[in-house]
Order: structure tokens, then C-alpha cells, then sequence
């Protein structure tokens, strides 16, 4: 015990085998050189094991250490931060191995293991993934228990059984920790996971922005309702404003990213929804007009957009009341104003002299808007992800020679008419639509719902929505992006796979959105299960409740819990055979006082039989309890003590009384 | 069923007198679809039990009578050229009877007491390449004469743990004798037997043996019981999980016999001596045939309880 | 302090465990706490539980949970280990000091099977065994015996980590293991004037201290020969077994004095004992006497036991075994 002792075969056999599951799920961000020093590593362990190979001496370790971290540094560019310091984990990790020697070195790699996989969760916290973390936590048990130098852990399988079974009875208590285990706020801010090449909106847009978008089906984010969801075409998901133009790309102005909280007036029936997001990588939540959260870190921006003070870098869920009827901003100030108003100093000629014309012939604001939007419908628009390609002066190019093109186009061309026109206007990017999960009743919103529309200034009434694109298109509002572009056959045309794609097929679909609402419940049950969704949980099934409840539920459950795995270990009814015994025991000692002792082969039957000749009077006392145990104990009949406590009574009221 | 039963027990104890715990542990033994091995001197009346427990049961029986010359085709049966018609026919040998008296087993040369043996443990024979089925029930009664050992091939350890039971008749009682010799010869009472089950009660009855309940408790004494033979230094070596397998059936046929749905210490014990007497040695007698005290000594030691 | 803690932590355990020959592990003789292992693993957990909080990562913190209810369950696991494993104390061989003393332990197990069963003195250097579902293990303990008497080694550790190692329960089990240490045998020779004192390996009452083989001749060996006086260079130029024969000393039997030797207590009981070893080898009859004890002339190994046990316990307050210390 007290030296240290070398680690069994078994128990080298599964850390091997849990390294590699440990460091699977890292695969996708892992530089690839930590995979083949982990290959190297693993291949020295075993000659090390094999005694072919030496232990690395001090100055090997201390330069194999320097190597990978210079290492990490060239290839993250720094050594702190989440994404460098896992790679300097695993690096840790896997080095480690080499070091092996004892069975506390075999304990500190087996924890850092259990870390390692924590880490994996902060980069994929999808449900495969923590159902695949099963896997190396179970081979990290194993490994611990390969590590007691006992028979039943020399046998691989044997060890993982009994792994696996510790954490099976190990999940109940888990669950009940998970439910009522208090949640906090985080203690201090740590670097996240970068969340590079996420697709999605970006704070400027030109239109090839979006028609790339428009060939990803990658979600954005579902959104379930209380109660029924509002028509699809009312569903327009704000995520910014774009309020620059700069001739070829619109974007957000830095007026825009001031938290200046703008004047609205709630009117009408609110809508009550919540919203699980995807990593977005960028600070903006995903709202219908006018929209209130009860998020934490979350406010209103200028143009009324909801922006969180980090960016959304794993799945997040809030709760949101909208009220879509609500005045935006009836008093706006000269400055907003202003903004909604700027336009490139040159350029587009024709555009400029068709608002000006158009601001002659409606003087009603209200009337050019309507007229640009005839406009729109009456001439030949085409709707389509394949615009013919435009010239320096794009709008004009879009508006009065190619005429073909998506919201962008139409959005942008819009605003800048309109701001020709005097009108204060800007371009509104965000989702449109989604796609309805039948049975779970909430909307999946994808990234090929991505959107752009138009909203106009009006003293009095606010910013108000207006759509060219469905006068172009309708279908694309009323049914989405797939009828819309059914003509041209671009939809998803880079991902001929996507299942999306195969929608017509009744089976794959199905299973696509059972599929997706497995997910969104794993989002929003398990991933969402924070600070306010377990308060509000407990507060809907057991109304008000405060800390020292939870730690009654969880005290009392535990208990619980912890009573039915000892029964289930334990087994105590195989106890009751040993009651059993000990009514014979009495019988014995009964009968042991008339000299009547039962030789320790002396079965039941054979014994009572010799009692019952030694002391006839008392035979059929004798007789009835030998018959009542013989069946209770071997024909599993009447398992009742009781029965035998009134045989034994009356077989002692029948005899004399004597002493021993 | 019972009355069946006792039935063919009184019936059989009316030829063979005053054997009735050999004649129910034979019973048991057949109840069990185990077969016997008969231990004893000539003239003991091993061939007339045999032969009436064929006749009450309705089996057809065989005799083969074991001998230094004995080819194994003598036993399962031989090819014969028809002139007639030009080809092989198959004789069927004695084996093909549902109950087989092996006489006199251990005077045959090894090779050809395995075809028995063989064809014992796998319920069928294979006779140049062709497979054939014995008849079903089929039951094995050999015998061994433990006195003359010249020239004779006693069955080895592997062998005999292929019979469930291991019998000696011994003599018979001074008043069973005495009635023996005063009335008829045992074996002209054998024609007037009349069967008392057909086949399908037969394998009803045997279908009823694993059903017969065996508990927990009593499971552990037979783990008891094995776990001393295993543990204990007097013992050349412990009983395999076959033998403890044996053991259990042998104990439910002989409380099916009693009359009870499950099986109590008592069973085990009765049927203890015949099924693993055969199966031990002692330790310090390695060639001897001392099982009998080792099982005295199971029977007198191990906890029933 | 700490040794009035001591004590009356002897004496809590010693109501708690009595000792017994034969002891079954239960809830009354087990203790349970995590052990430093444990420790590593509840820091291990705390660091994910904190990187859970931070990170408002559920995933980490379900992992976290698992592993927590995973120590929870080892708890019940751990002790199921321990308890119901039956102790029983064998026969043990006595022993002269400076040799090591053994204890025969059997463990046997009722139900399951215990595994990775740690036992013996922490001092000592610990045994660690399995024990097979419903089968048993010998173990044996050593223990160098260092003064001669009763060597009672008191409690012994019995501990089990496994499954996991991050706990340990063990138990402080008295076994009434107790054996008897007999004196150092010390060569030498006895007094000329000690009484009848005679070398029995020589004739006569020759100056003592020759120590010369004076032998009477060979004899061919008989299996009861002594080993030591077999003639090997006889045996290796082929004459065959042959045994140096010194004519024995018939009718004078050998008396050992305690008071005929003139040293320490110690040295004397010393060379008395080799002495007893020595005629006993030899199947010479002998008397022993010790002060207050006089054991008859006699042979044989029943009479070696009894003088050596006359003297190893001369001098203690007590003579047989059971009595408190």
C-alpha cells in the first residue's frame, strides 16, 4: 500500500481506450498534430508496458511540454483564451500518458480525462454528444476500477460492466441533482469557444450576403408560442437595421450601435414565445416587433433591436412578449431622422430623378410608398437567387435594366428610392417565416429563411413595415423560399443532400421533424435548464418555492433514491429465508430441551419425523410446524412468518414445560 | 399420474423383492432421462428389474450381453448385402430398443463400451456416415460385476459420469428371500406384468420432472454439499457442475415420486449416494471405489439447513 | 491528550468490536470515508462544477452530478464490499525470537464475492486478497517476534477501496491472534558442575568445552537417525548411509537447571532452550528446572513442547493464554 504500485494491465488497457474517446469529440477544432502526438504517445506507452521502451528522463518531459506549447502557440497564435487552453489541455493530456508510472499519476491522468470531456461540452453540447461522453466517462470508471489490484479487474469486461452499472444506479441521483441542484450566475467571465464559421446575418449586407445564406439550411433558431403562432406572413423576425448605404453595401451605422433606448407605445393583444437560439457568434436576439425580454444582460437599441452584452456563442433560450400592433418611435429625433435619410453623394442617377418624379406626382408619403410598390408588381420583377449581374450603379441597373433579384435587392433599391424621396427609410435584415414542427408546435427557423424588408418613417404612426418583395413574390412570404425559386430549381442546389431538401418524401420528413424536435427539447429542457427555467419550472409544478424546499427535494429524493439502490444492492428479501432459519432455530431449541437435537445434516422432515416418535404426544404439533416450514422454505408457498410463529406457539403450549 | 406410479412401483416390488428404494431410484433415474449403472455380483436380479421395468412401462427391451469379443457393430448394427435386391440393407442392432440392458459392461474392450457410451450421451448412432435416431424414450441399464476384474476394462472416470446413478442390489433381506424361495421363479412372473403407461404418459411424466420446484434454500444446500466436496482435502476432487446439475434432476424425480411439487433436503439426500457415488474418490484410496464413504460423509457433515 | 484519545478510542472499539475467533463484517464493525484519492476526486469535481457555473454549461453540469452521484453509489458499493466477509482466525505455529511469527486468517465469503480485500498491520506491510463468491482465502500475517512470551499482535486492519478507490472502509477487527514466542535458542555449553550435567556427546566427565566429535563408530542409518550425524564422506565414497555413533549415556538422564547456570535471566533461558532442542534431536530423555517449575525426565516432542513453553513463560505473571494483559 505504501509503495507506489505500477498500474495493471487492464487498467492501461482502458485509459488507452478512453483517451481516445475523450479526445473524438475535439476532433473538429483539434490542430492535427495533437492527433499524431497522441498516436506517438500511445504507441510509447505500450512499448514502455511491453519493456521495450524507457520512461522519458526529466529534461525529455520538460522539452516535450515546451514543444507542445509552442506548438499551440503557433497554432492558435496564443496560449490563453478557451480554444488554446483546450488544446493545451489535451496536449497535458496526452503527454501525461507517457509519464505513467504509478497509480497516482494513472489518477491525475484519469481526472484530467473527466475535465477533458467537460471541455468537449463547451463546443458541442448537442444530445449525441453528451450520449456519446457516456462512452469515455465509462472508460475512465473502468480504468479507475482496473486500478484495484483485484481479480475481477484483470477481466476488461468485467471492469466496464461494473462501470457501467455504477454509473446506470448513479443516474437517478444524477437526475435529481440535475432538477433541484441550485443554479447561479457565473462567478466571473471566461473566454468562450470561438464560434468561427458560423453562417448567418452580419451587420452589413450586400445582396450575394444573402443569397449565400439562402443556400444553408442550417438552423437559426425555433421558436415555440403560447398558444397558437401568428399567420406565417405576420412572422418577421428583426434581427438589425441597416441603415448605411454606400452605394454597394448596406450596413449598420455606429448611430445604431448606441444603447439608446427608443420611445414606443405598447398597443394591442401581446404574443408570448420563446426563442432557443444557435450560436450566432454575434450579440443580436431574434424578436417580433416590439419585442420585451426578461433575459439577464439583454437590452433594447435604438432601432429597436435586442442585443445581449456577449455575443450568443452557444445555444441560447429566452423568453419574449411582443406586441406587433406597438407605435415604433412616433417622435423620432432629427438625428435618427437624419440617418434614415443619408445616401451616397452620387451615383444612380436615374433612381434619384424617378423619386424625384414620384415625389411630384404622390406629395402624400403614404401614396409614393404604395406607388413604388405598384411599381414593384407591375413591371417585370423577377424573384429569383440567380440576379443577373449589375454595374457600378447598382440600383439603377436592378431597377430599370435586369430586374431580377431577391429580397436584398428589392429591399435596398426600395430604401434608396425612398430616401431620394424624402421619405426617412431604412433596410431591416432578419428571418422571415419558418418552418412549422407539426407536433411539437413550434417553428424551425433556418438560415435560407433569412430576410431583408422596409421600414419608413412617418410623424405620428412610427416606422412602418412595408415588403417589396412580396409584391414580386408573394409565394415567398406566404410559403417560403422553396416555392418561391421552384422554377429555377436553386433551392439548396449546393446541398443536394439536406433532408430539407427531400420534404416530398412523407417517411423522411417525418423523421426530419420528429428528428428536430428531439433536439429543440433537448435545447430547451437540458441546455436551457438554467437559473430562471428552473425557478419557473418548479413554480409551475409546485408553485411558490424558495431555497430551502430545493434542499429539502434534493435531501429528501437523494434519500430516497440512495434507499432503493441499497435495496437493489443489498437485497434484503433474500433475508427473509435467514427469518425463516431463525423460527427453526427456536423450534430447535425447543426441542433441544427434551433432549431432541438435530444433527447439522438432519434435514426438516428426517427430524421431525425423530421428534415426533421421541414425544408422540406432542406429534402432530411437531409435525404441523415441520410441514409449514418444509413448505414455506422449499415450495416457496405462503411466505408468511406469522404462520410459523402460531405452529411454534401452539408446539410449546402442547409440551412441558421444563428448562433447558 | 401418482397412482400410475405407485402402481408401477408396487408392480415391479411384487418380482424384485424387497429392493423397493433401488426400484424407486431406478425409477427416479428413467423419470430423470438418466441412465443406470448397476453395480453388482451375478444373480442379483439386475436383468429382471430391467426387464420389469420394461414390461410396466410399455418399453421394448434388449439385452446385450457385453463381452470381450463384442464388436461395436454387434451393437448398433451392421450393412448386410441383399442378393435380392442388390443392395445395403441396414440391420438394426440391440441398441435400437427403448430400454437396453448393457450386461456385464466392463468386459467389453473400450471401444466397443464407447459406441454404447456415444450413443448414450447423444440419443443417436451414426453408422457408416448415415445418422439414425434412436428410439425415444431411451434408457441404458448397464451393469458391472465389481468382483472379477481379470481381463476386463473397468469404466473410467469420464465414462461414468455419463450414468445419472450408480445402483448395487445387494442381498436381499432373510424374509425376502425366504419368500423367494418358497414361491415361483421370479422371472416366469414377468410374462403376467401388464404395462401400466404408454409412451405419451411416459414423457408426460418426464416433462413433469423440471417443473418440480427447487428453492433458493435448497439450491444452497447442493451448492453446500458440492462446495465441501471441492474444499474438503479428502477428496480427490470436487463434483463438476455437471455432477451438481445430475445431482438436482435426480432429486426432482425422486419428489416427483414422493408426491410433492418441490424438492426438500431429504430428496437430495436419497438420491445423494446413487448419483454422486460414482463421481468421488478419496484422496488417499486413488484407485479404490471408496465413494461410499466420502457420500456417508456428505450425508453425515453438510448443513441441511 | 492524544494518548488519553488513544485509549479511549482502544476502549470505544473494544466495546464496539470484541474480540472473537470468528467475526462477521457488518454495519456495527465497518467504518467509511473517503479516502485521499476521494479527495483528488471531490477537487476534481468542485473545478467542474465551477466550470459549469461559468460556462452556464448544463452538460458540464450534468457530468458533474453523474460523477457526484457516482461517489454517492461507490459509498453503498464500497461497503457491500466489506460486509458479510466472515474472519476466522487459524491455528498458529509457535516461534523463537528473531523469527517471524505467522498468523493463519481465513476470510470467507457468505454471499458474494469481496474483492480486493486488504488486511494486516499497517506497520507490517498490508496482504491484499479476493475472496470468490461462497469460498474462502488463507491468509497469512507475519510479524517478527522480538521478546519472548505470548505475542499478541491485537487488532488487524482489514480494509477494501475497490470499486472505485476514492473511498475506504475498513474495519479494526480483534481476532484473538496469539501465539507463543519461545526464547532464542543461544549455543553453548553446559556447566561441568551444573548437577549431572553431561555432554552427552561425550564419554565420561571429560574436561567440558571440547566439543570434539569423539564418536564410537559407524552404524548403518536408521529412518529415527538425526540428519546431523549422518557420515557424508562416507556416503560420498559409496559406503552408504552411515551415522556416527555415540554411545548414549544410559541410565544417567540429563537434568537442565536454571539455578545451575550463572548469567542473566535472558541468556540463561536462552541456552536452556537450546539445549532442549538439542536432546530432544537427539531422543535423549531429559528433566527441565526452572524455579518453581520442575518438569519429570522424558522424551519426545509432547515434553520438548512443554519445557519450551515452561520456558518461555518463566517469569510472566500469568501462564496461559486468555488472561488480560
Amino acid at each position: 500500500m505504501n509503495k507506489p504500485q505500477s498500474i495493471p494491465r487492464v487498467s492501461l488497457t482502458w485509459l488507452l481506450i478512453a483517451q481516445l474517446l475523450v479526445i473524438i469529440p475535439h476532433l473538429g477544432h483539434l490542430p492535427l498534430w495533437v492527433v499524431g502526438l497522441w498516436l506517438g504517445c500511445a504507441a510509447w506507452r505500450v512499448q514502455i508496458y511491453r519493456m521495450r521502451a524507457r520512461f522519458p528522463n526529466a529534461w525529455l518531459k520538460g522539452a516535450l511540454m515546451l514543444a507542445a506549447g509552442i506548438g499551440v502557440f503557433v497554432s492558435r497564435g496564443s496560449l490563453v483564451g478557451l480554444d488554446a487552453g483546450v488544446v493545451l489541455l489535451i496536449a497535458a493530456f496526452v503527454l501525461k500518458l507517457v509519464e505513467v508510472r504509478t497509480r497516482r499519476d494513472a489518477l491525475v491522468l484519469i481526472f484530467l480525462g473527466f475535465f477533458t470531456v467537460v471541455t468537449a461540452y463547451l463546443f458541442d453540447d448537442s444530445m449525441l454528444s453528451a450520449i456519446f461522453s457516456l462512452l469515455p466517462v465509462s472508460a475512465l470508471l473502468a480504468a479507475m476500477i482496473g486500478l484495484q489490484q483485484s481479480t475481477l479487474a484483470t477481466r476488461p469486461w468485467a471492469t466496464a460492466k461494473l462501470a457501467g452499472s455504477l454509473l446506470l444506479q448513479a443516474l437517478p441521483l444524477m437526475l435529481l441533482l440535475f432538477l433541484f441542484f441550485p443554479r447561479m450566475g457565473p462567478l466571473w467571465s471566461l473566454p468562450g469557444a470561438n464560434a468561427k464559421g458560423v453562417t448567418g446575418l452580419s451587420d452589413s449586407m450586400a445582396p450575394a450576403d444573402i443569397a449565400e445564406l439562402s443556400q444553408s439550411s442550417e438552423l437559426a433558431f425555433r421558436a415555440s408560442f403560447e398558444g397558437q403562432p401568428p399567420p406565417r406572413n405576420q412572422l418577421y423576425w428583426r434581427a438589425l437595421t441597416l441603415d448605411r448605404f454606400d452605394g454597394r453595401r448596406w450596413s449598420q451605422s455606429g448611430f445604431a450601435r448606441l444603447p439608446l433606448q427608443p420611445s414606443w407605445r405598447k398597443q394591442g393583444e401581446p404574443i408570448n414565445y420563446q426563442i432557443v437560439m444557435q450560436p450566432s457568434a454575434r450579440p443580436w436576439l431574434f424578436s417580433l416587433d416590439v419585442a420585451q425580454t426578461s433575459l439577464e444582460g439583454t437590452r433594447m437599441m435604438s432601432d429597436f433591436r435586442l442585443q445581449r452584452k456577449q455575443p450568443v456563442d452557444r445555444s441560447l433560450l429566452y423568453n419574449l412578449t411582443s406586441w406587433p400592433q406597438a407605435l415604433l418611435e412616433p417622435a423620432a429625433s432629427t438625428e435618427t431622422l437624419r440617418r434614415a435619410l443619408q445616401l451616397p453623394d452620387g451615383g444612380d442617377p436615374r433612381s434619384r430623378a424617378w423619386a424625384r418624379q414620384l415625389k411630384q406626382q404622390y406629395p402624400q408619403d403614404e401614396q409614393l410608398v404604395q406607388a413604388v410598390l405598384r411599381n414593384f408588381n407591375r413591371q417585370p420583377f423577377h424573384y429569383t437567387l440567380r440576379p443577373k449581374a449589375v454595374g457600378v450603379n447598382s440600383i439603377d441597373d436592378f431597377l430599370f435594366e435586369t430586374r431580377s433579384g431577391f429580397c436584398a435587392h428589392y429591399a435596398g433599391s426600395m430604401t434608396f428610392v425612398l430616401r431620394a424621396a424624402g421619405i426617412p427609410a431604412r433596410v431591416v435584415a432578419g428571418y422571415q417565416g419558418g418552418e412549422l414542427n407539426p407536433s411539437g408546435n413550434y417553428l424551425q427557423v433556418r438560415q435560407f429563411d433569412a430576410h431583408a424588408w422596409v421600414e419608413y418613417w412617418q410623424a405620428g404612426k412610427g416606422w412602418l413595415r412595408v415588403d417589396p418583395t412580396f409584391e414580386v413574390a408573394p409565394e415567398r412570404i406566404e410559403l417560403g423560399l422553396e416555392e418561391a425559386v421552384a422554377g429555377e430549381n436553386s433551392f439548396l442546389e449546393k446541398s443536394p443532400f439536406s433532408p430539407l431538401r427531400y420534404r416530398q418524401l412523407a417517411w423522411l420528413n417525418q423523421f426530419r421533424l420528429a428528428w428536430d424536435q428531439v433536439n429543440y427539447d433537448w435545447q430547451r429542457w437540458v441546455l436551457g435548464y438554467q437559473g430562471a427555467q428552473q425557478l419557473e419550472l418548479f413554480q409551475r409544478w409546485f408553485g411558490k418555492v424558495d431555497g430551502r424546499w430545493l434542499a429539502l427535494c434534493l435531501v429528501g429524493g437523494g434519500a430516497i433514491v440512495l434507499a432503493l439502490i441499497a435495496l437493489f444492492l443489498f437485497k434484503p428479501w433474500q433475508h427473509q429465508r435467514d427469518q425463516q432459519q431463525r423460527v427453526f432455530r427456536r423450534f430447535e431449541r425447543l426441542l433441544a430441551r427434551h433432549a431432541l437435537v438435530r444433527q447439522p445434516a438432519e434435514g426438516p422432515r428426517d427430524f421431525a419425523r425423530r421428534a415426533a416418535q421421541a414425544l408422540p404426544g406432542q406429534a402432530r404439533q411437531i409435525q404441523q410446524f415441520a410441514r409449514a416450514f418444509e413448505a414455506q422454505r422449499y415450495g416457496g408457498q405462503g411466505q408468511s412468518l406469522a404462520i410459523l410463529e402460531q405452529h411454534l406457539r401452539a408446539l410449546r403450549r402442547a409440551l412441558p414445560w421444563r428448562l433447558t | 399420474m401418482r397412482s400410475q406410479l405407485d402402481a408401477c412401483l408396487s408392480a415391479v416390488n411384487e418380482i424384485l423383492l424387497g429392493k423397493e428404494q433401488q426400484v424407486r431410484l431406478a425409477l427416479a433415474c428413467l423419470l430423470a432421462r438418466g441412465h443406470l449403472l448397476i453395480e453388482d455380483l451375478p444373480g442379483m436380479g439386475k436383468t429382471t428389474l430391467s426387464q420389469a421395468l420394461a414390461k410396466v412401462l410399455g418399453l421394448s427391451f434388449q439385452r446385450i450381453q457385453f463381452t470381450s469379443d463384442l464388436l461395436p457393430g454387434d451393437i448398433l448394427g451392421t450393412s448386410v448385402f441383399d442378393k435380392d435386391t442388390g443392395q445395403f440393407v441396414f440391420h438394426q442392432g440391440p441398441i435400437f430398443a427403448e430400454l437396453v440392458l448393457a450386461d456385464e459392461i466392463n468386459r467389453a474392450t473400450p471401444k466397443s463400451q464407447s459406441a454404447l457410451l456415444e450413443a448414450m450421451e447423444e440419443g443417436q448412432v451414426t453408422i457408416e456416415g448415415a445418422t439414425r435416431a434412436l428410439p425415444d424414450p431411451f434408457f441404458v441399464i448397464a451393469t458391472q460385476n465389481p468382483v472379477s476384474q481379470g481381463g476386463t476394462f473397468a469404466l473410467p472416470e469420464s465414462q461414468l459420469d455419463r450414468f445419472l446413478m450408480r445402483l448395487s442390489l445387494g442381498y436381499p433381506a432373510k424374509a425376502a428371500e425366504k419368500a423367494l424361495l418358497m414361491g415361483d421363479a421370479r422371472r416366469n412372473l414377468l410374462p403376467r406384468l401388464a404395462p401400466i403407461l404408454d409412451h405419451a404418459q411416459l414423457a408426460l411424466l418426464q416433462d413433469e420432472v423440471p417443473k418440480v420446484r427447487v428453492s433458493d434454500a435448497l439450491v444452497d444446500y447442493v451448492l453446500r454439499l458440492v462446495e465441501a466436496t471441492r474444499t474438503q482435502p479428502q477428496f480427490a476432487w470436487g463434483l463438476s457442475p455437471r455432477a451438481s446439475l445430475a445431482l438436482l434432476a435426480a432429486a426432482r424425480a425422486w419428489a416427483l415420486l414422493e408426491g410433492r411439487e418441490y424438492v426438500i433436503p431429504e430428496d437430495v439426500q436419497a438420491v445423494l449416494p446413487s448419483v454422486v457415488g460414482h463421481r468421488l474418490r478419496e484422496r488417499a484410496d486413488p484407485a479404490g471405489h471408496s465413494g461410499g464413504t466420502l457420500v456417508q460423509w456428505l450425508l453425515r457433515e453438510v448443513a441441511a439447513i | 491528550m492524544i494518548q488519553g484519545l488513544q485509549s479511549r478510542w482502544n476502549r470505544w472499539l473494544a466495546r464496539r468490536i470484541p474480540p472473537a475467533k470468528n467475526l462477521r463484517l457488518s454495519q456495527r464493525q465497518i467504518f467509511i470515508i473517503p479516502s485521499r484519492v476521494g479527495a483528488m476526486f471531490i477537487l476534481a469535481l468542485i473545478l467542474m462544477l465551477l466550470a459549469a457555473i461559468n460556462y452556464q454549461n448544463s452538460l458540464a453540469y450534468g457530468l458533474t452530478f453523474l460523477l457526484g452521484s457516482v461517489f454517492i453509489v461507490a459509498i453503498l458499493h464500497t461497503y457491500l464490499n466489506l460486509s458479510g466477509l466472515m474472519l476466522k482466525s487459524g491455528p498458529a505455529e509457535p516461534v523463537f525470537v528473531g523469527e517471524h511469527a505467522r498468523f493463519n486468517v481465513r476470510l470467507e465469503s457468505e454471499r458474494r464475492a469481496h474483492e480486493a480485500i486488504v488486511l494486516g498491520w499497517p506497520s507490517q506491510g498490508m496482504l491484499q486478497l479476493d475472496v470468490a463468491a461462497l469460498s474462502g482465502s488463507d491468509a497469512e500475517l507475519g510479524l517478527p517476534a522480538t521478546s519472548r512470551g505470548w505475542l499478541r499482535p491485537g487488532r488487524v486492519r482489514v480494509e477494501s477501496r475497490f470499486p472505485l478507490g476514492i473511498l475506504v472502509a475498513w474495519s479494526w477487527v480483534d481476532l484473538d491472534l496469539q501465539l507463543l514466542v519461545y526464547p532464542r535458542p543461544v549455543e553453548g555449553d553446559l556447566p561441568i558442575g551444573a548437577g549431572l550435567g553431561d555432554d552427552p556427546q561425550e564419554q565420561g566427565a571429560r574436561a567440558h568445552g571440547s566439543g570434539a566429535d569423539d564418536f564410537q563408530g559407524l552404524r548403518a542409518y536408521q529412518p529415527s537417525d538425526s540428519k546431523r550425524r549422518l557420515h557424508w564422506k562416507a556416503y560420498s565414497r559409496g559406503l552408504g548411509l552411515l551415522v556416527k555413533d555415540f554411545t548414549a549415556l544410559s541410565g544417567r538422564d540429563i537434568s537442565l537447571d536454571f539455578s545451575a547456570l550463572a548469567s542473566d535471566t535472558e541468556a540463561r533461558l536462552s541456552l536452556l532452550c537450546y539445549w532442549v532442542l538439542q536432546l530432544s534431536e537427539r531422543q535423549q530423555p531429559f528433566s527441565l528446572a526452572l524455579p518453581g517449575v520442575y518438569i519429570g525426565v522424558d522424551s519426545g516432542e509432547q515434553h520438548r513442547d512443554r519445557c519450551l513453553r515452561a520456558l518461555t513463560l518463566f517469569g510472566s505473571s500469568f501462564a496461559e493464554p486468555g488472561a488480560p494483559a
